[in-house]
């Protein structure tokens, strides 16, 4: 019974060529059905996932890169200058910092937080800085921040 | 009056759907051919894995027992695989090393980036590959049947086998494509809102660059657009001839501007199988001049 179960799974995974000899001749259906088990098994993984929200290691989905990117923030700095005008505000060059050193990315919130206090500080105080902020979400881009408040006055 | 299942059998929608079904069997599992596109795609898997996890595997990287089991297992698998002895077993041994190395150094010892989607697909084709005829060429497999056929004085064997194993692998990779689309058909993403997320990420750090918007959306259109043709185009010769260089230009992009480690070279590896095995290897007769000397003969 055993030497007939290896024979099976052997005849499946067989890539044998010609005819097959009498008596055999279901080795082809064992492929298909073979065939049909593995692709069923390429098509769950995507389908539990993507279609019915299952997380499982076991089984993967194809949502490549859909996670990169996301809590990156999108920050613009403007400062309010003596004759009452908003220019733009060149967070680096305010601050003394490379621009492809780590004030490039403003990772979450509270280094948002923490780069508008440190703008503030540099500009001096009674300074009139508006923060224009969105973060990266799996639903598209979240207004963070806005810029209807002198950001310093928080 | 018919008898009921004469009728159905009669009916034409129901004779269509047996031709395509009978049609898509043939295709599926009854198919024979040339073992050299499965061989050179053997080749390729192996090359593959020592680019992606060689230097990570050296011994000296990771000394415990489990570390030098894995690593042993691993340049072992590879080496036959790449040299082709039992060449069949040594894929589905190198297979097993790379879901190892997926599953359990992967998620269960959170060893990245070893859960991702390039590992993955790496192990799975080289399982896949094991069902081919990948051994029957461009092996030492193949050189020693050679040497017995010598020996013996018949034949050597024929560089042919059941090519099941890279219709599975065409399946893998329109299922994959298809839910890459999937996943990317949502307003979050046709916006343009992903790539300009991605893009700040790896490039422009927190600050929009101006002008970026409709680019954005535009290629967030174009690459779902792509997907969703690649996944139900490139199985059909008809379709394919139109989307082979789009394809491959589209993973050459990703390769060159995210880092996608071995993805994109095992995708257009893998492009291999959906080509006709007796037409590749007439591609390759004709590259060793043999074609060519038939025919002025």
């Amino acid at each position: 019974m055993i030497a007939t179960g290896v024979r099976r799974v052997a005849d499946v995974v067989s890539i044998g060529s010609g005819a097959e000899p009498a008596g055999r001749v279901s080795a082809g259906r064992l492929r298909l059905f073979a065939f049909i088990a593995i692709a069923g098994f390429m098509i769950a993984g995507p389908v539990a996932e993507q279609v019915f929200g299952v997380q499982s290691a076991w089984l993967r989905s194809w949502t490549m890169f859909s996670a990169i990117g996301m809590g990156v923030i999108d920050a613009s700095f403007e400062i309010r200058q003596p004759d009452g005008a908003l220019v733009p505000l060149d967070r680096f060059e305010m601050l003394g910092a490379p621009r492809n050193g780590r004030l490039k990315w403003i990772q979450n919130r509270e280094e948002l937080a923490s780069v508008t206090r440190r703008l503030c500080a540099a500009a001096g105080q009674g300074a009139d800085i508006r923060v224009r902020a969105r973060q990266a979400t799996r639903s598209g881009w979240q207004i963070i921040h806005t810029d209807a408040e002198n950001a310093c006055a928080d | 009056m018919p008898v009921p299942t004469d009728a159905a059998a009669d009916w034409p929608g129901w004779r269509l759907m047996h031709a395509i079904a009978a049609r898509f069997v043939g295709w599926a599992v009854e198919t024979e051919g040339s073992s050299r596109s499965s061989a050179l795609i053997r080749i390729g898997l192996a090359m593959l894995f020592w680019s992606r996890w060689s230097g990570e595997l050296l011994l000296y990287m990771d000394q415990s027992p489990v570390g030098l089991f894995l690593a042993a297992n691993f340049f072992v698998a590879t080496t036959l695989l790449f040299v082709g002895y039992h060449s069949r077993v040594a894929a589905v041994w190198t297979g097993s090393v790379g879901l190892a190395m997926y599953y359990y150094f992967g998620f269960q010892l959170g060893r990245e980036p070893w859960t991702h989607h390039h590992t993955y697909l790496l192990a799975v084709a080289a399982l896949l590959v094991a069902l081919t005829p990948c051994g029957r060429s461009y092996s030492l497999d193949r050189y020693l049947a050679v040497v017995r056929a010598e020996r013996t004085g018949i034949a050597p064997p024929a560089e042919r086998g059941n090519l099941w194993g890279l219709r599975l692998i065409v399946v893998q990779l329109s299922v994959l494509y298809f839910f890459a689309a999937f996943d990317k058909t949502s307003y979050a993403f046709l916006s343009g809102a992903r790539i300009e997320a991605i893009f700040l990420w790896y490039y422009a750090g927190s600050d929009y660059p101006a002008g970026l918007a409709w680019p954005a959306t535009i290629v967030s259109f174009g690459v779902v657009a792509l997907e969703y043709s690649l996944a139900f185009g490139l199985p059909f010769r008809a379709t394919r001839r139109y989307l082979l260089l789009p394809g491959l230009a589209f993973h050459a992009i990703i390769y060159l501007t995210l880092p996608v480690y071995t993805f994109s070279a095992t995708m257009a590896l893998l492009y291999l199988a959906y080509f006709d095995a007796d037409e590749v290897d007439k591609v390759i007769a004709r590259l060793q001049g043999i074609g060519f000397k038939e025919e002025i003969s």
